[in-house]
């Protein structure tokens, strides 16, 4: 391993975190008022919000609006400070169009878009600040934005990344671990049925240990999926007293 | 911005209880809604500030570089200003929907900030004519409910208290050329001024009165608002009529001694609460969005 | 250049409180619905005005009113360093200034679901722009046989101190750096409906004392009043050109 070394002799990693071990999540749905679903994500320092709004008419032209079922329209912005150095621009970019993409299909896998033909459901993340699994830490903010909005999903949609370095699979990986240059996988999984939304990896991976890398994903967006389901009982137990009152 | 549609006897309803000083949300015409306001939410910037408004929320993040001065003043940093639409605010400013408002409101805080006090700008230089500093502020529109203006140069206020720019080392080698050194303490730092950063004041003209800090609802009822920039010392460092409305010179006159008046007001507390925050130190509870 | 201390010894030997001798034209680009030439001091704008017409874009348009398109350009050579041909942010700035000042000068009820396009060039840009722009336009506005409340007209401000310069000419608008770290320094402009008395555009930048600020608008305001004969005539020379025939009924 060049430069930095990611797991220590005696298995921690550089944050002190065990191999398998995620980052802290924390977690809130409903952020805004007026959108229709929202929510606010950080896992470790990587921080992101999601608002969902819909479903609705199609806006702009009426072809685009499917027959059958509701389309996703989703769009990934990172905020000009989100990163070390300064951005540009918030999205436009090529990396942020093909990330908006991988949403749109990722949610296209887990919403019931045929209940509602002929609308329009919207997704829009926004990266605050952005230290490694930018991806899974939007998909996992939009799955509790559209669970606030109300928007019937097969499953939730969990999402994270896993590592592999000295023949030990790392799981949800920070910006330094990501950017040593080693294999990354990220997998959006539907925890229940162990459907795959989505999974991608770049660099190369001798293909025996590609069910190890999967398994340890699996696992980490299984933990995630706990976090989750806590996270929108609670909300919805505090909008219940509200209610009560 | 989430479009309002406002029907006429809506509108007198408001133009009349504006008139007796009762506004609907049971504000008098010069208060300002509840605001909330936490410095220091997004760790990798030199300064940041979240603000909420009512339902308006903003997040301004700050990021100091460093660059080349600007041939006119060489020995002066300078601030880049950008204000990011996003889609969170509202679907239509997804894609390039957000840009037109973004300039709009850009362009204005350069106006806000063009003068010499605003912010020392000779604090910035490094090495004049060679290296400053550029502060970049990134404002960030994440709901927008009313008078984005206010809460805009109130969130740039509080993030540039909160920046801190690396005290930076230069050391010349033989040959004469400079070399620029960072600080690695990261408690070794320089800290802006901000008593001078004007806070924003937009003032709109609803019946024969005006308001202080306008919601949506009363947007719709104003025909023309008055956009004054006054600092703790009640001067006024940029007056921008708004709006596709007209309005006679005496009202701008008693709009301007409102602005001021409600500016200086404005300045104190916020002042006293961003250094209350601060002397709380690492007991602060950070909250950010988890609130 | 600095800005001298003797208030008529100023460039062009005026007073503080005088505006530019003023050179007006209505109706000079034969092609436009109506347009207009102002030349004050060496500022030269040239405003064309086109329209209404049906409107570009069919999803912005309003069932009740007209819209009011203005594009405020300045030449490649009108400012002593060139600019470019694509529009700078500082040109989209002074178009929505533009437009914010002449729309309420503008009947655009009369005129439902269209568009009517201003279009403002800067031949020479010394000084004051803004306020000449609006000037030219709501000449051309006229020329065009649009309905309006009022003539809108421009005058600009630059506070030194104590003193106002009205009408400035590029010199004095950005004075040299190093004067303008004192007090009381700043720029206004203001857009003005002389017969309705209502200021329809307003604005300022700089650093000034709330009681200096009222003083300067009711400089400009007097100064627009300078402007209202000159320009009245302007366009009642080309209404007399054109003389309608009278309506037959």
């Amino acid at each position: 391993m060049a430069g930095l070394e990611l797991l220590s002799d005696q298995g921690y990693r550089l944050d002190g975190r065990k191999a398998t071990e995620l980052r802290k999540v924390q977690a809130r749905m409903g952020v805004f008022a007026q959108a229709d679903g929202s929510a606010y994500m950080e896992q470790g320092n990587t921080k992101a919000l999601a608002v969902v709004y819909g479903p609705h008419e199609v806006r702009g032209s009426r072809s685009k609006s499917l027959h059958d079922r509701a389309v996703i329209n989703c769009q990934y912005s990172m905020a000009t400070f989100s990163t070390a150095e300064r951005k540009r621009r918030p999205h436009g970019d090529r990396k942020s169009s093909e990330m908006s993409l991988h949403l749109k299909q990722t949610f296209e896998a887990a919403v019931l878009t045929q209940l509602y033909p002929r609308s329009q459901i919207d997704i829009y993340v926004k990266i605050l600040q952005s230290d490694g699994g930018n991806y899974s830490a939007c998909v996992n903010a939009a799955t509790l934005a559209l669970v606030d909005a109300g928007i019937p999903m097969r499953d939730y949609v969990c999402a994270c990344t896993a590592g592999f370095v000295e023949d030990t699979p790392l799981a949800d990986l920070c910006h330094a671990e990501e950017s040593g240059g080693g294999t990354t996988l990220s997998l959006a999984l539907l925890p229940r049925s162990e459907n795959i939304a989505l999974v991608q990896m770049d660099a190369r991976l001798h293909q025996d240990h590609l069910p190890a890398l999967m398994e340890a994903a699996m696992e980490a967006c299984k933990g995630l999926s706990k976090v989750l389901d806590s996270v929108v009982r609670q909300h919805l137990q505090e909008v219940s007293v509200q209610t009560r009152e | 911005m989430a479009t309002i549609q406002v029907s006429e006897a809506e509108k007198v309803y408001i133009m009349h209880g504006v008139r007796d000083d009762l506004r609907v949300d049971g504000r008098g015409c010069e208060d300002y809604r509840h605001m909330e306001i936490e410095t220091d939410v997004v760790s990798n910037t030199d300064g940041s500030a979240k603000v909420r408004l009512g339902l308006t929320d903003i997040l301004v993040g700050i990021k100091a570089e460093i660059g080349r001065p600007r041939p006119m003043a060489p020995d002066e940093g300078y601030l880049e200003f950008f204000v990011d639409c996003s889609a969170n605010a509202t679907p239509e400013f997804e894609g390039r929907g957000g840009e037109e408002l973004g300039m709009e409101l850009s362009n204005s805080l350069y106006k806000v900030f063009n003068n010499r006090h605003s912010v020392d700008l000779r604090s910035l230089s490094i090495c004049p004519g060679e290296h400053c500093w550029v502060l970049y502020v990134d404002v960030l529109l994440l709901q927008c409910d009313g008078n984005l203006f206010d809460a805009m140069s109130i969130s740039i206020k509080a993030a540039l208290f909160n920046t801190r720019i690396p005290r930076v080392h230069i050391s010349e080698d033989e040959e004469g050329g400079k070399e620029i050194e960072l600080s690695d303490d990261p408690y070794d730092c320089m800290r802006l001024n901000v008593e001078n950063v004007p806070c924003i004041v937009t003032l709109s003209k609803i019946g024969h009165r005006h308001v202080v800090d306008a919601t949506l609802q009363e947007k719709a009822c104003s025909v023309a608002s008055l956009l004054i920039s006054v600092t703790h010392r009640g001067t006024v460092t940029c007056v921008r009529k708004l709006g596709g409305g007209s309005l006679d010179p005496d009202s701008i006159f008693e709009m301007t001694e409102t602005g001021k008046r409600v500016g200086k007001i404005l300045h104190g507390p916020l002042m006293e609460l961003l250094q209350k925050e601060e002397s709380l130190g690492k007991e602060r509870m950070k909250v950010g969005f988890l609130a | 250049m600095p800005i001298t201390e003797v208030s008529s010894s100023r460039q062009g030997s005026r007073g503080n409180g005088d505006v530019r001798p003023l050179f007006a034209r209505c109706g000079l680009v034969s092609q436009a619905k109506g347009s207009a030439y102002l030349e004050a001091g060496n500022t030269k704008v040239i405003c064309s005005v086109y329209g209404p017409r049906e409107t570009e874009r069919k999803d912005e348009t309003d069932m009740k009113s007209g819209r009011l398109v203005c594009d405020f350009r300045l030449a490649p050579f009108s400012c002593p360093k060139r600019g470019a041909w694509i529009q700078s942010a500082e040109e989209r700035d002074l178009s929505t200034g533009l437009a914010e000042s002449m729309q309420p000068g503008v009947c655009l009820h009369r005129y439902p679901r269209a568009q009517i396009d201003v279009n403002v060039v800067v031949l020479e840009n010394d000084g004051s722009v803004l306020a000449h722009a609006v000037t030219c336009a709501s000449m051309a506005l006229a020329d065009a046989g649009i309905e309006m409340y009022d003539t809108v007209l421009g005058c600009a401000l630059r506070q030194d101190g104590d003193r106002c310069l009205v009408d400035p000419d590029l010199a004095e608008e950005q004075g040299s750096v190093r004067e303008s770290y004192g007090e009381n320094q700043g720029r206004v402009a203001v857009a003005l409906l002389p017969n309705l008395n209502q200021i329809s555009g307003l604005q300022a930048d700089g650093e000034m004392r709330a009681d200096t600020l009222t003083a300067a608008v009711r400089m400009c305001v007097e100064g627009c009043h300078k402007l209202y004969p000159v320009v009245q005539q302007a366009i009642l020379r080309a209404v007399k050109r054109k003389a309608p025939p009278p309506p037959e009924k």
